[in-house]
């Protein structure tokens, strides 16, 4: 039980430590990098919603690229239409988009892994090209997003990215305090206990179901407030945003964080950031026409996923934990037999 | 009355396209009970052997089975370098069972991303071998050509050579026992790793002939990032899951079911609502007849 509390009490500093990080970090980029940081946070909130989903309760996505488009579109029409605040856009985008998640997640519950695979692969390509067909949505062109300039308050030479950085960063922190603990309670015990083994959990008095379409309905709330994040930075939420390749790279960030663990979240958020970026000044370096350029980052990320399913199937976070403690675990459990 | 007409032909022709895709689908799972997402990619990979073939020689009839070739080897290959040692390794932990399933996703991405690579932004070309103009009946004219028919002859040509295969032949008996149960097959001298293999070198083969055909029946341009192999991907396999994802008749049947559905939406509603609706029926199916519409009731815990 101390322990425990100590625990909480470290976490508390780690986040605030996090959260002085960021604040520090922004004070010395410019605001290319901000609006890099500003993804990032899109992408730590994404890719957390899959890990939840995928890595705790054994449910597989392949199409949270959808569920980030109801989330962005949500927000976008929140503030055009209801003429809402900016933090009640983002609260209406996670709740429709849970909304939605919950009616998914009843479907979901039913389905094993590859059919769920499937069916959630088919909504990621289906459900961006509705907004073709409802004029509301703004066609190919979209809609807009505007979350305005930062306050008058923080000074004449507070930029637009550095603004977006900080809405990010702050609700990328209270989106990840809010998941490492419930996955730290019974919901998270429950469906880790899912997943391991679904009678046992039964046995248990566990309802497979409830876990399961709670744990689709959470993911697809933290998929929604991604999507309001994207919007804001993107400005406009039209289709050619989410396209299919979307959803398969946050699959992917997620297998490279190492789909177990919520610790290794960064790693999948910086390297798809990130490897665009090395991919340019790769290509400029060797003097290519930009061919390289644009596609060097798809083969990279997708070597890069099969290097990870090969090598590390639960990520470098867990490999890493693997290596270090197999010895001490083994004399442990050998002092304690003596 | 000609429109409705119209709708169900365009339907089967699309459909029966479909249907050699589901096939692919079904192959793969019943010979290693993997869902090979890879799938369209290794279709989008042959179509383009299949457009280098007729740049070259100027013969449809060289390039199609040169393409089938092509699918049936690079899918093999697959098999043999990448879902064998995953499956081999990975057991029935539970933590590791949606590592095929990424895995092939991952494949996916680096077909594209080579074929993005050697073709960038110029696209192929698959013109139809035969004229593609409708047929007129009396004042009418109805949608069929003489492109369609030969699709229709081509898919008949194929799905019964592999129904023929699976059900006449030694390696078919093979392919069903190992299927059925690996154990007892290799009991019974099956040697089931290289029947595997030849499951997915069939289905390779089945869904390059989809890509050629597609492309053909279609825009007729290839590109690495076209739409039509989202298409195929995603129709290929609701139809699978409609035929119930074990049986090559449900395979076809699903096919086509599917092929005059979306032929009617996009006839009758809308041409933006055709992904969506394919997901519609895909869920519809997965709650009403989860073991598809020939199979047997048995569970689906898979």
């Amino acid at each position: 039980m101390h322990k425990l509390k100590a625990n909480n009490i470290t976490r508390i500093f780690a986040f605030l430590f996090l959260a002085l990080l960021v604040y520090l970090l922004s004070n010395h980029i410019d605001e290319w990098r901000s609006f890099q940081g500003a993804t990032v946070m899109f992408y730590v909130v994404a890719i957390a919603s899959i890990i939840l989903l995928t890595g705790y309760s054994g449910q597989i996505s392949l199409g949270h690229g959808a569920l980030v488009a109801i989330g962005s579109y949500t927000a976008a029409l929140t503030q055009i239409y209801l003429h809402q605040p900016i933090w009640m856009c983002f609260v209406a985008s996670v709740l429709v988009t849970a909304l939605f998640g919950a009616f998914l997640g009843f479907a979901a519950a039913r389905l094993s892994g590859p059919y769920l695979a499937g069916t959630t692969l088919a909504l990621a390509v289906g459900l961006p090209s509705i907004a073709n067909q409802f004029r509301i949505l703004g066609g190919e062109q979209g809609i807009n997003f505007d979350v305005g300039w930062p306050p008058k308050s923080l000074g004449a030479d507070f930029t637009q990215y550095k603004w977006f950085f900080w809405i990010s960063a702050l609700a990328t922190l209270i989106a990840m305090w809010w998941l490492h603990n419930i996955l730290r309670s019974r919901y998270g015990r429950a469906w880790r206990a899912v997943h391991k083994n679904e009678v046992a959990a039964e046995l248990a008095g566990i309802h497979v179901g409830r876990a399961k379409v709670l744990a689709f309905t959470l993911s697809a709330g933290l998929a929604g407030l991604a999507g309001a994040l994207l919007a804001m930075t993107m400005n406009n939420v039209s289709p050619s945003v989410f396209p299919l390749y979307l959803s398969l790279s946050l699959l992917t960030g997620a297998v490279l964080s190492g789909v177990t663990t919520l610790g290794g979240v960064m790693i999948g958020a910086v390297t798809l950031v990130a490897i665009p970026e090395i991919a340019t000044s790769v290509s400029s370096r060797w003097g290519d026409s930009g061919n390289l350029a644009t596609y060097l980052p798809n083969l990279v990320v997708s070597v890069l996923l099969l290097l990870t399913v090969f090598l590390a199937p639960r990520g470098p976070i867990e490999k890493f934990r693997a290596h270090r403690s197999t010895p001490e675990r083994i004399s442990q459990t050998k002092s304690k037999a003596q | 009355m000609m429109k409705l007409f119209n709708t169900i032909l365009i339907g089967i022709t699309s459909g029966s396209i479909y249907s050699l895709m589901a096939i692919a689908i079904v192959l793969v799972w019943r010979s290693t009970r993997v869902i090979n997402f890879a799938q369209a990619g290794l279709a989008l990979a042959s179509s383009f052997v299949g457009f280098e073939v007729l740049t070259r020689t100027g013969s449809f009839w060289i390039a199609l089975p040169v393409a089938l070739l092509a699918g049936a080897g690079m899918s093999a290959f697959i098999e043999y370098f990448f879902l064998r040692p995953l499956l081999k390794r990975s057991g029935d932990e539970s933590q590791e069972i949606f590592l095929p399933i990424i895995a092939t996703l991952g494949l996916l991405g680096v077909i594209k991303a080579i074929l993005s690579f050697i073709y960038g932004d110029q696209n192929g070309t698959i013109s139809p071998p035969v004229s593609d103009k409708d047929f007129i009946v009396g004042a009418n004219s109805i949608s069929m050509s003489p492109m369609r028919v030969l699709i229709l002859i081509v898919v008949i040509v194929l799905v019964s050579s592999i129904t023929w295969l699976f059900q006449k032949t030694s390696i078919g008996l093979a392919l069903r026992a190992s299927s059925y149960s690996p154990e007892i097959s290799r009991l019974a001298g099956v040697r089931v790793d290289l029947i595997r293999t030849c499951g997915w070198a069939i289905s390779g083969a089945a869904g390059s002939a989809a890509g050629m055909l597609q492309t053909a029946n279609g825009s007729g341009s290839l590109s690495p990032d076209s739409l039509e192999f989202s298409l195929l991907l995603v129709f290929g396999f609701v139809a699978a899951v409609i035929g119930g994802l074990e049986s090559l008749l449900g395979a076809v049947l699903g096919g086509i079911t599917l092929g005059i559905f979306i032929s009617f939406v996009l006839m009758y509603v809308s041409g933006s609502l055709v992904f969506i609706s394919a997901f519609l029926i895909l869920l519809l199916v997965l709650y009403v007849r989860p073991q598809g519409i020939i199979g047997k009731k048995v569970g689906r815990r898979a």
